[in-house]
């Protein structure tokens, strides 16, 4: 063995999507945790869930409990969680009701009681549930001093046994302090419910973990019938990879449009569409991923504003068959409106289904909605969160079209009401101008990062079959500010430039 | 017997104290009953404690009572065992002794059934009884 040899610390899976990668890889092997947080909270959940990831025959978990749920119930709610599997029970989870023993007599036997069914069981993991009613009975009447030599021994004992360990306790905050259990652990996981207006949000934190690198901060979780899930707050921003110049081009299924962006949409790209109301940004959605489709390259959108049959229904109307690809797995339609809902799990769902489905083309409609279905408490950071969603994305090599309502002003070109133009390789805007008493629709591509553009200002049209784009709008100025005024009194007359029903050809 | 419980779980029951009594010591139904009684109670006072298995206990007793008067005078004991079961079946003739038995032993078998599936109380009887045959445990959820 050489000097500079170190001891390499295994890492057991939490069976918890996304805690894995905050702890740093996974749980370090025979470290004494606490998992410490308010009732309901996810404790004896997220407990379970570690308990049988872990547990086998040959080592299994041991799980005593003390006082709190009463282990019937316990076993009859935990059941309804997917990840309940129960040919392990007995045979690789073993239960153990330490009530009695607790109430009955002191410190010394627990421990003993603990030892010897530790030393019978040689379990890889050991949950005591709650460890906080063991304290607090054994504290009447023990001095901190015993109380820490207490920990201090179970501790010893069940790392000297190869135990992975988890003291579960209904903590706040202000304990943490002078607190030998907090001294001595090696983890500290602690769970939040926030409370914000009428929402809830659960967070977790690893406040402390020896021996490995873990993710700081609040950590966004929910609990469905999966069981735990958790979203790490630095997924996105790991592992960026800079965008070659010379990537093919993406139709967007609008062929006018296409040329105004130089041969389509950079692959990889962000797209963002910004417009208000009615000019058409679900429909150029749409078209893009039917162009896929008709391509053979699967798609992902993400809606928040209408159910996927209604929106399946909206784009049958232009001739687009949204119901059959999703049949055969070529379209994925996600409908992301829960309560509460936070931007991490949105690109947990959009990022698990391109890796599911090898999507080439992810729309995401729109902005507006998807800032409506989030909590509160997420809202603030919005614009944080979508830079991190759209790194992440545009990082797996899909093509993101995003949607965006403005509210159109007649004294200015805004691109977005979130800031969001910065995290957008390319941008069009569609408006609307008031042309010889009518309110006609015309969009410029404003920005693209991978190359020249047009800098026409075209007028288009929503038809029965998508946008259909006209020529460049001459012969006013002021197009932008939506009241345009003619170039001179001898300019073409509006109806002969945009043409209706004398307009010139739409394409 | 009470009408929570199915034939399902009354055949299981039935099985089960016809299997401790055919091992010794060969103290009569009564014994039997007991017996399967304390294999069940070993494990589940691990699992709930021994006031939560006693409290299981007593419930099912009671639900048996109804169906079975004079299963009043036994009682259930601090640690979940049954007392006087034996003394109160052998002034009883076997047929009614033995579903007597077969009502206590159904009932906390249900009330296993109804509060964490019929799953893991089968789980609970086959390693309970973990050297014999128990052929299909099927204890079927209470309807």
């Amino acid at each position: 063995m050489s000097a500079v040899d170190t001891v390499s610390i295994r890492k057991l899976p939490t069976g918890v999507p996304g805690l894995d990668e905050i702890l740093g890889g996974g749980l370090p092997e025979y470290s004494f945790n606490i998992i410490a947080g308010a009732p309901g909270g996810g404790k004896t959940t997220l407990a379970h869930q570690l308990v049988f990831a872990n547990a086998t025959p040959e080592r299994p978990a041991l799980y005593f409990t003390v006082l709190g749920e009463p282990a019937i119930k316990m076993l009859r709610y935990q059941q309804q969680f997917k990840f309940f599997d129960p040919a392990k029970l007995n045979n690789s989870i073993r239960f153990v009701n330490l009530s009695q023993l607790v109430l009955e007599t002191d410190l010394n036997a627990v421990l003993e009681e603990i030892i010897k069914e530790v030393e019978a069981a040689n379990p890889s993991i050991v949950v005591v549930d709650s460890f906080r009613t063991v304290v607090r009975k054994a504290s009447v009447g023990t001095g901190d001093v015993e109380l820490q030599g207490f920990v201090q021994r179970l501790a010893l004992h069940l790392t000297s046994w190869q135990a992975t360990t988890f003291l579960i306790g209904e903590y706040t905050e202000g304990e943490i302090r002078d607190n030998p259990v907090f001294t001595i652990a090696d983890g500290l996981f602690w769970l939040y419910q926030q409370i914000e207006r009428n929402s809830i949000v659960r967070k977790l934190q690893i406040m402390k973990l020896r021996g490995q690198a873990s993710v700081p901060g609040m950590h966004m979780f929910r609990i469905t019938a999966d069981g735990v899930q958790a979203f790490p707050r630095n997924y996105g921003l790991t592992g960026r990879t800079a965008k070659a110049h010379d990537r093919p081009r993406v139709s967007c299924g609008v062929t006018a449009l296409d040329a105004m962006l130089g041969g389509g949409i950079p692959q990889g790209d962000s797209f963002l569409v910004a417009g208000p109301s009615g000019t058409g940004k679900s429909v150029f959605a749409s078209q893009f991923i039917n162009e896929g489709l008709r391509r053979g390259e699967s798609g992902i959108v993400a809606i928040f504003e209408e159910r996927p049959e209604e929106y399946a229904g909206r784009v049958a109307n232009l001739g687009m068959d949204f119901l059959t690809p999703q049949h055969d797995g070529k379209l994925s339609i996600i409908y992301l409106r829960p309560l509460d809902l936070s931007v991490d799990e949105t690109m947990r769902e959009i990022l698990d289904t391109v890796a599911r489905t090898g999507a080439k083309r992810v729309v995401i409609d729109s902005l507006a909605g998807f800032e409506m279905a989030l909590a509160p408490s997420f809202r603030t950071d919005f614009r944080e969160s979508l830079y991190r969603m759209i790194g992440a994305l545009t990082r797996t090599g899909v093509t993101i079209v995003t949607t965006v309502e403005v509210t159109e002003t007649f004294t200015e070109l805004a691109l977005s009401p979130y800031s969001i133009s910065f995290l957008s390789d390319d941008i069009i805007r569609l408006r609307y101008v008031e042309i010889d008493g009518q309110l006609r629709k015309i969009m410029m591509v404003v920005k693209m990062r991978a190359g020249n553009h047009s800098k026409d200002i075209r007028e288009y049209e929503i038809t029965s079959e998508g946008l259909r784009i006209g020529e460049r709008l001459t012969g006013y100025k002021g197009l932008i500010t939506g009241i345009p005024e003619p170039l001179d009194s001898g300019a073409h007359h509006p109806a002969e430039i945009a043409g209706t029903p004398d307009r010139k050809e739409m394409g | 017997m009470t009408n929570t419980t199915t034939p399902a779980i009354q055949n299981l029951a039935r099985r089960l104290i016809a299997l401790e009594a055919k091992r010794p010591p060969s103290d009569g139904l009564g014994g039997a009953v007991v017996r399967a009684c304390d294999k069940l109670r070993m494990p589940l006072a691990k699992l709930a404690g021994v006031a939560g298995f006693r409290s299981l206990m007593a419930r099912a007793k009671t639900l048996a009572t109804s169906d079975v008067p004079w299963l009043d005078s036994v009682q259930v004991r601090a640690d979940g065992s049954l007392e006087g079961f034996e003394v109160a079946s052998s002034q009883q003739s076997a047929l009614q002794g033995q579903e007597a038995g077969v009502a206590i032993v159904t009932n906390l078998l249900g009330l296993l059934v109804t509060f964490i599936g019929e799953s893991l109380t089968q789980q609970f009887v086959r390693d309970a009884w973990s050297n014999e045959s128990l052929g299909a445990t099927d204890a079927g959820e209470r309807s």
